[in-house]
């Protein structure tokens, strides 16, 4: 058996040439297919990584806290001490062995699409990149904002959330970039969108609008109020309020700032503005 | 084995690219937005114009006092006037909205002032939504020139309710211990002053000690309780007359003051043989009906806006807890089960809320559902007590006494917990009450 597998091993790994006996022509020919099969590969690899980029959209650097993809601090711990032996040593195996907790929880079809990258040390490197958001929004909001949020039970507690893979389904086209798209545009309005505090029974303020967009991001038409949200609007001033900052809201972000090769799937957005969670 | 993985590397992007470019964005893109920046609207209001030079002064005046007041509220951002572009001349024509969008003003107020032949002042004002290109309230107002502090608070509840469909509460009074003098000879003197400060006003001399003074939620009327001739009691106030009167002749102690929704009755507290009890006063009939009889303090009472119910305190349980009762005294049941003792609720004139004073280490304000849900402590200061509510039932004020014995202030916060400021009082001042709005 091992004399049968040395000479294959010869002939895959010229560093291992043996002696006289393989030609020099061999070895030449060899080295050459060798140099040409890194070549072909290294170009390739560079062409996948020029594709990359837009398929996810760049801007979506905040993610929606309410996305399952978010990761937390607490499952780390949890994970690591059970599983930091084995991992070294398996490398190129443990990706599904190392992740299978978290993997269960999440939508398992998606885990075929990510290996290559999740290969080396998987789970400690995807926990710090959803976290700079986080920190991001707290500088931005100013005081209010904090005694708002202090005020709003946590909904999203880190022991529920799941570390997942990027696809999610379930909004707009039921796909991943939808799905970037509609956070990227949740995390922009909500930089322009001044809620209506302290207003009562902020539950049925929920003003709903349809926006058109141009494709270089700007209001196309005045965005539209739907029905409901306009009768609802002219008999009660708090939701004529609500809908006037809502519509504010829009104008005040506007240029929006997307990937233009989506333009059909953000030329009309429909906005709810549910001010509920922000203020008792 | 490299091209092998290359191979379905390919094949797996070719899958993925060839699905996402088939997949058909037929649905339109959903966002529900749940997170918002509360911030202040930035609003520009320039001077009102004046016709006539002499009218100017009156027009920087109300501007100067608009922006104030809406700035106060926590909810607007006054725009300086130096980076405006257009100079309003004519309140007739519509502005140029792109020369305000420009500097990030999401709505404009043009106003004029105008002096009349027969005397009086003329004031017109304009407010615009700067994106929808629309006026959204237009109003006029005649009035003696002297009453210009008043129109512009009058202006500001109209600019602040047509923008956040909630009413004003500029134009409004507060009345309030107003404190001088050393620790030991403490001066109590009751007062009177607008929401914002301006035109002070005391109603007593200080010779005798003043405490919780409360206003008739339809009358320019005060309730409070005065040590005259060393005994607590309560009296009314006129503020339009000036007439003061003791409310009922009691053999003992009566504190505590509060009118109904009304106007027409006082709640009040009634100290008999040591025993505290609530009873209410018919203001017409001057007739007493006691609406508790437990042998525990039972004090504080506060209406509901409907007048169906009433809060108050009791020690009944063992400690001092806040308790919801029929108008009539049936009912009587615990809501408060949070940390600490709770004592002076308040209830809301929106009906949606009690405020109280909660003492857990610190005294501090807190609001809750009259069921004692949602419990919510809004300040954290030192020793705040004593809150009032707002008419519309969105601003608290209360009293802040800093450690150290620095003397007592009026500080006033949001419902939500925004927004805290201190409320300017010549000199110390303690247990403010907030007017209705001025008819």
């Amino acid at each position: 058996m091992s004399q049968s597998l040395n000479p294959r091993r010869s002939s895959v790994t010229p560093t291992t040439a043996r002696g006289p006996r393989v030609g020099v022509f061999g070895a030449v020919l060899l080295h050459g297919a060798i140099a040409a099969a890194a070549l072909f590969t290294w170009q390739h690899r560079l062409d996948f990584t020029d594709e990359s980029p837009p398929v996810v959209p760049v801007d979506l650097v905040t993610l929606a806290d309410k996305t399952n993809i978010m990761a937390t601090v607490q499952l780390k711990p949890k994970i690591e001490p059970k599983e930091t032996p084995p991992p070294q040593l398996v490398a190129p195996t443990p990706v599904p062995a190392a992740t299978p907790p978290p993997a269960a929880e999440v939508a398992p079809e998606q885990a075929p699409s990510q290996p290559v990258i999740a290969k080396p040390a998987p789970i400690p490197k995807p926990m710090p990149k959803p976290q700079p958001p986080a920190d991001q929004k707290k500088p931005k909001t100013d005081d209010f904002s904090a005694l708002l949020n202090k005020l709003t039970a946590p909904t999203a507690s880190p022991r529920n959330a799941r570390v997942a893979e990027r696809t999610v389904k379930g909004v707009g086209a039921m796909n991943a970039m939808t799905m970037d798209l509609s956070d990227a545009l949740k995390n922009m309005i909500a930089q322009c969108w001044n809620p209506p505090v302290g207003a009562p029974h902020p539950e049925r303020l929920i003003p709903v609008f349809r926006l058109f967009l141009n494709p270089d991001g700007s209001v196309a038409q005045p965005p539209q109020l739907a029905a409901d949200s306009a009768a609802a609007a002219a008999g009660d001033p708090f939701m004529r309020a609500a809908a006037e900052a809502a519509r504010r809201a829009i104008y005040t972000c506007a240029p929006y700032k997307l990937p233009a090769d989506k333009y059909n799937v953000w030329r009309v957005i429909n906005f709810d503005f549910d001010p509920s969670k922000m203020v008792q | 084995m490299k091209p092998s993985r290359l191979l379905r590397a390919i094949a797996a992007a070719a899958t993925l690219g060839t699905l996402l470019a088939a997949s058909p964005a037929r649905a339109e893109l959903h966002v529900t937005v749940d997170q918002g920046n509360a911030q202040p609207l930035p609003i520009a209001i320039p001077d009102f114009a004046s016709p006539n030079a002499a009218d100017a002064a009156a027009g920087q005046n109300i501007a100067k006092v608009v922006r104030a007041d809406l700035e106060r509220s926590g909810l607007f951002r006054s725009l300086d006037p130096k980076s405006f572009i257009e100079k309003i001349t004519n309140i007739n024509v519509a502005p140029q909205f792109g020369s305000w969008r420009v500097i990030n003003a999401q709505a404009l107020v043009s106003g004029q002032v105008q002096s009349q032949p027969d005397g009086r002042l003329r004031v017109d004002f304009r407010l615009w939504d700067v994106f929808g290109e629309s006026q959204m309230i237009g109003q006029q107002y005649f009035t003696t020139p002297d009453n210009w502090r008043r129109i512009a608070h009058i202006i500001s509840d109209a600019i602040y309710q047509r923008i956040t469909g909630e009413k004003g509460y500029f134009d409004t009074r507060v009345v309030f211990i107003s404190e001088s003098g050393p620790a030991l000879a403490r001066k109590k003197r009751l007062a009177v002053m607008d929401e914002d400060g301006a035109n002070p006003i005391f109603l007593t001399h200080g010779e005798y000690l003043v405490l919780t003074p409360r206003f008739n939620p339809t009358a320019q009327m005060i309730a409070y309780m005065s040590y005259i001739s060393a005994k607590p009691r309560v009296y009314l106030f006129d503020l339009e007359s000036g007439h003061q009167e003791m409310l009922g002749n009691f053999p003992n102690m009566t504190f505590s003051p509060r009118f109904s929704p009304d106007g027409n009755k006082v709640a009040l507290t009634l100290e008999t043989a040591g025993n505290s009890d609530i009873y209410v006063m018919d203001l017409r009939t001057r007739a007493l009906t006691r609406l508790t009889s437990d042998p525990g303090i039972d004090t504080a009472p506060s209406y509901s806006p409907d007048g169906t119910q009433i809060t108050f305190e009791s020690d009944r349980g063992g400690s001092q807890q806040i308790y919801v009762m029929s108008a009539n005294g049936s009912g009587q049941h615990r809501v408060s089960f949070g940390a600490g003792r709770n004592g002076t609720p308040v209830w809301s004139p929106r009906g949606d809320l009690i405020a109280f004073t909660n003492q857990s280490g610190g005294f501090h304000i807190g609001v809750m559902h009259p069921d004692g849900s949602g419990v919510r402590i809004v300040t954290n200061g030192w020793e705040d007590e004593g809150p009032t509510w707002a008419p519309n039932g969105r601003v608290i004020m209360f009293g802040r006494t800093s450690p150290g014995g620095r003397g007592s202030q009026i500080w006033s916060i949001d419902v939500t917990g925004r927004n805290e400021r201190r409320v300017t009082t010549p000199g110390d001042a303690s247990d403010p009450a907030w007017s209705p709005l001025i008819q």
